[in-house]
C-alpha cells in the first residue's frame, strides 16, 4: 500500500492509502503530491482540519467507493469536493478561491470526528454531483504532538501543512 | 432594558438582554458580568463563537430554543468533548455564553439539537462580529469581553 506523510509545523503523521477500495481517487491524489497550504480547522465536523487544494492541485473527482459522509473516525482522511452552488454562507474564513467551489483533504484527528452539524446535512449527501466525500487514506498512527498541533489551529489560526509521498 | 457591550478581538457590538422572556437567566447573567475570557470558535455548530463561564450554574430552563438565529445571545451547557480534547472527567458539560454570527449554524449536542436559553439580542455591531470571527479563525483567537454598558 502506498503511504502519505503529513507534516504540520515540525510534527508528522503517516497514512496508508485505501487503494484497494478507491484506486481512482488514490491515483489522482498521488499524482498531485506534494501539496501544501495553510490548513484551517473545521467548524461543522468537530475534530477535523482541512487543506484546500489550490490552483493546478484542485481535484474534481467522481464518487468512488462507499460515501464517508457523516461516518468517519479519528485518523480518517477524506477527499471532499463541493459544487459552487452549495457553499454554506459567505465562507469569509476561506480564501476567495474556496468561497465557492471547495476541493480539499479533510483530516480527522480526534474524537469526536464528524459529529455536530455535519451529521445532519441531508440536503448535501443525496446528490453526488453536488458533493463528493471519499475516504481514501487512514493514519497508521496519530502521534500526540501531531494531534496537539491540529488542535492548536482552532485557537491560533492557520498552520502550514505539507502532504507528500512517503518513501522509506 | 439592560444593554451589554460585547468586545471580540478588535471590534465591539452591543446587545439588549431580554429581561421579559428570560427574567431569571438575565438576572443571573447580570450578576456574573463583566466576563472576560478566551474566545473559542465552535467546531461542531457552524458560525458560533463562545466563551466558558466561570460557573456551572445551574441556570433555569427558560426562553429556550433549538432554532437559534444570527444575533441571538445565548447560554447553555456545551458537551465538554467539543471544548477540550482532554477535559476533567468528572465533568460532562461546560456552561458557555455565545452567539451565532452567520446562518447555516445550529447548536448541537452529541446526538441532536441542543436547547439554549436566549438571554438577549445583538442589536448593534453584528456585521463587525461577522467579519471579526472569520478573521480570528484564520489569524488566531483572542479574548471576548461582555460587560453591562
Amino acid at each position: 500500500m502506498r503511504r502519505l506523510v503529513f507534516e504540520l509545523e515540525g510534527t508528522t503523521a503517516i497514512a496508508e492509502m485505501h487503494e484497494d477500495i478507491v484506486p481512482g481517487t488514490c491515483d489522482a491524489v498521488w499524482e498531485i503530491l506534494p501539496v501544501e497550504g495553510m490548513s484551517i480547522h473545521a467548524n461543522w465536523a468537530s475534530r477535523e482540519i482541512m487543506l484546500h487544494l489550490q490552483g493546478d492541485k484542485i481535484l474534481r473527482l467522481p464518487p468512488e467507493g462507499p460515501s464517508s459522509h457523516g461516518i468517519v473516525a479519528p485518523g480518517d482522511i477524506v477527499y471532499f469536493w463541493r459544487a459552487p452552488q452549495m457553499s454554506r454562507g459567505k465562507q469569509l474564513a476561506y480564501s476567495s478561491e474556496f468561497e465557492r467551489e471547495l476541493s480539499e483533504f479533510a483530516i480527522f484527528y480526534g474524537e469526536p470526528s464528524g459529529l455536530g452539524l455535519a451529521t445532519s446535512d441531508p440536503a448535501r449527501e443525496s446528490d453526488p454531483t453536488l458533493q463528493v466525500t471519499t475516504l481514501f487514506a487512514t493514519f497508521i498512527d496519530l502521534p500526540a504532538d501531531f494531534v496537539d498541533k491540529c488542535e492548536e489551529i482552532r485557537h491560533e489560526g492557520l498552520k502550514r501543512l505539507v502532504v507528500k509521498r512517503y518513501e522509506e | 432594558m439592560t444593554r451589554v457591550r460585547i468586545a471580540l478581538g478588535e471590534v465591539e457590538a452591543f446587545a439588549e438582554l431580554d429581561e421579559v422572556a428570560a427574567p431569571r437567566t438575565t438576572a443571573w447573567l447580570r450578576e456574573l458580568l463583566p466576563i472576560r475570557n478566551r474566545a473559542i470558535h465552535s467546531m461542531e455548530n457552524g458560525r458560533e463563537v463562545y466563551a466558558l463561564l466561570d460557573t456551572q450554574g445551574p441556570i433555569p430552563e427558560e426562553n429556550q430554543t433549538i432554532y437559534q438565529c444570527v444575533g441571538d445571545l445565548f447560554v447553555y451547557h456545551k458537551p465538554a468533548i467539543f471544548v477540550e480534547p482532554a477535559w476533567p472527567r468528572h465533568m460532562r458539560t461546560f456552561l458557555v455564553i455565545g452567539f451565532i454570527y452567520e446562518r447555516d449554524s445550529a447548536i448541537r449536542g452529541m446526538s441532536g439539537p441542543l436547547a439554549t436559553n436566549i438571554v438577549g439580542r445583538i442589536t448593534q455591531g453584528m456585521d463587525a462580529l461577522a467579519h471579526e470571527a472569520p478573521r480570528m479563525r484564520k489569524e488566531g483567537f483572542g479574548e471576548i469581553a461582555i460587560s453591562v454598558v
